[in-house]
């Protein structure tokens, strides 16, 4: 391009000007609005963070007087703690359940061939989306009466359990299908049985993927508010999750050093299992949901 | 050691596939044997068969004089290694090796050290505590292979062993594979979709298409004396020329031109259509007018270093007796580098008579040797050959 | 031909002890998912109530809750507001948001990447009731941040605007999904095609629709599908909101809460679900037909 110009010495090579210019301005824009979302995103996050070490804490976002008041108020509180305990009990059944189930029927599913089994995987994650939400609230109030498991725990943890294991078995199972089954048959070439080849090989290489699914499904119990709101009726029996709710809507004013204190505490598992995931296996979709 | 039979060995897949059809085969004690022939053709359905990994839906499967058809995996005293390798990722390169005897029951110290003993004969003593993941390909092939050495098996068997090496590794596996066999002497089925793996490795072969093994024989039988179109065709670095003409009493009748027959060929009725196989290593480019020769232009040279293989496309003006030139007839020739014509070139063909052969144009399969007399039966040697050497270009 | 030795599995499994694998977690499912989808058909046509005499002896009232549902102003007000609240949370919002997000996120720093991926997916994680709160003191009347960021003080958010407090709840809530489907997405698409299509000058709006676009599609679908679906029945607006204030937040699941539980009327609450259900149904088999059709085009 340059070329053919009679050298007006000063001509710099690369872009002219005017380009750098706008590349510039864009670039800048474009972190503007990068800035924007990450304090949209952080904004009312940064609450939880700053107002349980507040001796006065308020609704505003401010920086902290520092106190730890706030925590023995938790810890003298007779619901708080008992809710994180039964949040616990009921996460971690649910977990249980969802993982072992959910691993032994989606390895099945990936390796022996039945009829119509994507169409019935594919039919039951749907309705595991449209039931396990409110729809089917009703009819799941009325049945855990019937069978006497209302207000009870494990009444929760099945429902929960039901509610997530078509998306725990459609993931894993993707999961599986993505294993070369080489693995197995060179373990059965060697003489493994059916279940040295689970223990020995496929447990080992699909850590990953149940790591994954374990915390899954871990977060949606620990954070599930619809199913131990409706099913349970005992105060002693709420999760964290019911107690949260009923922190700051039943009794006049809410008390904020409270509740920040306990936020922050029912949070915290949830942020810690994810980092453990991330930090192990790196939170990525396992070609669990595409196209 | 064992000799492995199939004896009408079937597999038909729930979908109607027949991938095995009925085969039978006697693979000696000690043999390094391949299983060769087109993506399709049943070789790896076959080779899973044996291994137990798919069901025989009929026929009988036997190691030495023991049935084994029926028999889990693990019953039939087989290791295989697997196209890909299949190394447990979570496992160190020992635990991979030891693995066999890990179910076996042996302690982990002592199949530690048995694995230490066999990875050090393959060279891996250094690699010991690596994962899969950080060997090269070469080191994955020699970890499989000590894993399927650790337990001493019978037979071993080789999914496509050299597929997943890059070229330049690939050569050098192939000695150190049929070296490592003939050390071991553990009769060894491999599985290879290519006719020069096949060639340069096995003892014996068997060549399939469509379920049916069309040719079993050693290298050299299976590369001079391809049992019908389909294995002249598949076997060789250039396919053989299959030129279709007919009998007459004077020669062939090919594109036009007359040439000789193939030696040890039956006497056919004239105008009986065949099918004329030549080898290009066994076409020779001559003069135009050279009696018996085919005439036509040089259509491409493709040079292969020592040698070139030359296209020429049959026939033209000078087609005696003013038969109608035939068009799509191509003679390939492999011609010594330097003495390849030009392209455009107008040259002669003619085929090496002793080493060329004759096959029924409607079957496929060959005639040559098989008629009138001559006595000798399919896979008994070279015909006419006196110092016909295999000539493999890789 | 019957043989019974080798399974043919790669595990070695064999159909019975699959079949048993399967089994306790279709049992499971079948229970407390497929039963009580079934269930609420029947209840729908039933006038039954938590309580009083239509709770001992509920009997069939045929489709006269549906009759009534589609009589009903506040129902069909619910309907209104949950559509609104799909395409405005769900459709623009977290897809919108979830795509620019991984867009942006390819051509920043691995640092910021990290950052920011994080913030949102924190925002994901965090339990339902946590958040709701959070977002409450943010649009709280009195001391609220947001009043005081805009120096708005007593101005109340959740009274004065509250759709657009809970579709802008739960995008926020929500577009971790959609970023990390897209981003995933994203890296699948082969460096060489988008190399081709710049060789052929295409510019950035040309490779995005020729190239991008196409591999992204099913993403698309699939993420628009899913979310749109966990929105229709998404419940933690209600804590909110709880539908208020005058209905004018009560989308369908707080509709059927207040309904159902809040004044007892289970079997319209039944009805009303499956409505709902219906609705999912068509959703889905929407979104089918248009994976189908893509599927035969490629």
């Amino acid at each position: 391009m340059t070329a053919t110009a009679a050298r007006p010495a000063a001509v710099p090579l690369g872009p002219p000007p005017s380009m750098v210019v706008k590349k510039f301005v864009s670039r800048v824009l474009f972190y503007v609005v990068i800035a924007l979302l990450l304090v949209f995103f952080m904004l009312p996050m940064l609450w939880i963070v700053l107002a349980p070490f507040d001796a006065s804490p308020s609704l505003t976002i401010k920086l902290p007087d520092f106190s730890t008041g706030n925590f023995s108020e938790l810890w003298h509180n007779p619901y708080a703690l008992r809710s994180l305990l039964n949040a616990l009990i009921i996460s971690l059944g649910t977990m249980a359940l969802v993982l072992v189930f959910g691993a032994l029927a989606s390895y099945a599913l990936s390796r022996v061939r039945v009829p119509g089994r994507d169409a019935l995987l594919y039919a039951l994650l749907l309705l595991s989306s449209i039931v396990s939400g409110t729809a089917a609230m009703v009819p799941i109030f009325l049945l855990m009466t019937n069978v006497h498991l209302i207000d009870s725990q494990l009444g929760v943890v099945l429902v929960m359990t039901g509610g997530l294991l078509p998306a725990a078995i459609f993931i894993l199972k993707d999961f599986m299908d993505a294993t070369p089954r080489s693995y197995e048959e060179s373990a059965k070439v060697f003489g493994a049985s059916p279940l040295q080849i689970l223990r020995h090989v496929v447990i080992p290489i699909a850590r990953p993927g149940l790591a994954t699914i374990a915390v899954w499904a871990l977060v949606n119990a620990w954070g599930n508010f619809l199913v131990p709101f409706i099913l349970l009726r005992s105060a002693d029996k709420y999760p964290a999750a019911v107690v949260m709710y009923t922190f700051y809507t039943e009794g006049g004013q809410p008390k904020l050093g409270l509740i920040s204190a306990f936020s922050l505490m029912y949070s915290i598992p949830v942020v810690i299992a994810y980092l453990v995931v991330s930090r192990r296996y790196g939170f990525r979709f396992h070609g669990g949901i595409k196209s | 050691m064992a000799r492995i039979i199939l004896d009408t060995l079937s597999k038909q897949y729930p979908n109607g596939v027949l991938a095995v059809d009925a085969l039978d085969l006697t693979i000696a004690d000690g043999e390094f044997f391949a299983l060769l022939g087109p993506s399709g053709c049943g070789k790896t359905t076959l080779l899973r068969t044996v291994a137990g990994l798919e069901n025989a839906t009929g026929g009988r499967l036997l190691s030495d004089d023991r049935d084994v058809t029926h028999l889990p995996p693990g019953k039939r005293d087989i290791a295989m290694v697997f196209q890909d390798y299949a190394l447990f990722p979570h496992m160190d390169v020992a635990d991979n090796i030891a693995y066999p005897l890990r179910i076996r029951g042996e302690h982990r110290t002592q199949r530690r050290a048995k694995a230490l003993e066999t990875g050090t004969g393959l060279g891996l003593e250094n690699l010991m505590d690596r994962r899969p993941g950080q060997l090269s390909g070469g080191q994955q092939q020699r970890v499989a292979l000590a894993r399927a050495m650790a337990c001493q098996p019978s037979v071993f068997l080789f999914d496509e062993p050299l597929s997943n090496l890059d070229a330049r590794l690939r050569l050098e596996a192939r000695t150190f594979l049929k070296k490592l066999q003939k050390d071991l002497g553990v009769t060894t089925i491999f599985v290879t979709h290519d006719q020069a793996e096949a060639l340069a490795m096995a003892d014996r072969m068997a060549v399939m298409e469509l379920g049916k093994i069309r040719q079993v024989g050693t290298p050299a039988e299976v590369f001079h004396r391809p049992a019908n179109t389909f294995v002249a065709n598949f076997i060789g670095s250039a396919p053989m020329n299959l030129l279709a003409g007919e009998t007459a009493d004077d020669g062939l009748r090919i594109g036009g031109f007359t040439v000789p027959f193939p030696h040890d060929s039956p006497r056919l009725p004239p105008g009986t259509p065949v099918t004329l196989g030549a080898r290009p290593e066994y076409v020779d480019v001559v003069g135009t007018s050279t009696p018996g020769a085919m005439a036509g232009t040089v259509t491409i040279v493709e040079y292969l270093g020592a040698t070139a293989l030359v296209s020429v496309q049959i026939g033209d003006e000078r087609v005696p007796d003013g038969a109608d030139p035939v068009l799509g007839l191509t003679v390939q020739a492999m011609v010594a580098e330097g003495t390849e014509p030009q392209i455009g070139a107008r040259i002669g063909v003619t085929h090496q008579p002793n080493r060329s052969l004759l096959y029924a144009a409607d079957t496929g399969d060959l005639v040559s040797g098989t008629g009138s007399g001559t006595g000798s039966g399919t896979g008994s040697g070279i015909p006419g050959s006196t110092a016909a050497t295999v000539s493999t270009t890789p | 031909m019957p043989r019974t030795a080798v399974a043919t599995d790669a595990a070695g499994l064999g159909r019975a002890r699959a079949g048993g694998f399967v089994a306790p977690a279709l049992v499971l499912v079948g229970l407390f998912l497929v039963f009580p989808a079934l269930w609420t058909i029947y209840l729908g046509l039933t006038d039954y109530r938590l309580t009083g005499l239509a709770a001992a002896a509920p009997k069939m009232v045929g489709l006269q809750n549906f009759r009534d549902a589609l009589a009903d102003r506040f129902f069909l007000n619910s309907l209104w507001l949950t559509l609104i609240y799909v395409a405005g949370s769900a459709i623009i919002g977290q897809t919108v948001l979830g795509f620019a997000l991984a867009w942006m996120m390819q051509k920043v720093r691995p640092s910021v990447r990290g950052v920011v991926e994080t913030v949102v997916l924190l925002a994901w994680l965090l339990p339902g009731s946590v958040v709701s709160f959070l977002w409450w003191a943010m649009l709280n009347r009195r001391d609220g941040t947001l009043n005081a960021l805009l120096d708005t003080p007593g101005y109340n958010w959740l009274i004065q605007h509250p759709m657009l407090s809970i579709i802008v709840f739960n995008t926020w809530r929500g577009t971790a999904f959609s970023m990390m489907l897209f981003s995933a997405a994203l890296q699948a698409v082969p460096p060489s095609q988008l190399e081709s299509a710049r060789m052929a000058g295409a510019n950035g709006a040309q490779q995005f629709r020729d190239v991008v676009f196409p591999h992204i599609r099913g993403h698309v679908l699939t993420n628009t599908l899913l979310i749109s679906l966990w929105t229709f029945n998404d419940f933690s607006p209600y804590l909110l909101t709880a539908g208020g204030p005058n209905h004018k937040s009560e989308i369908l699941p707080a509709f059927i809460y207040n309904r159902a539980i809040g004044t007892g009327e289970l079997g319209y609450g039944a009805a009303i679900s499956l409505i709902m259900l219906v609705i999912n149904l068509i959703i889905a088999l929407l979104y089918l037909t248009l994976l189908r059709t893509r599927k035969v085009k490629t």
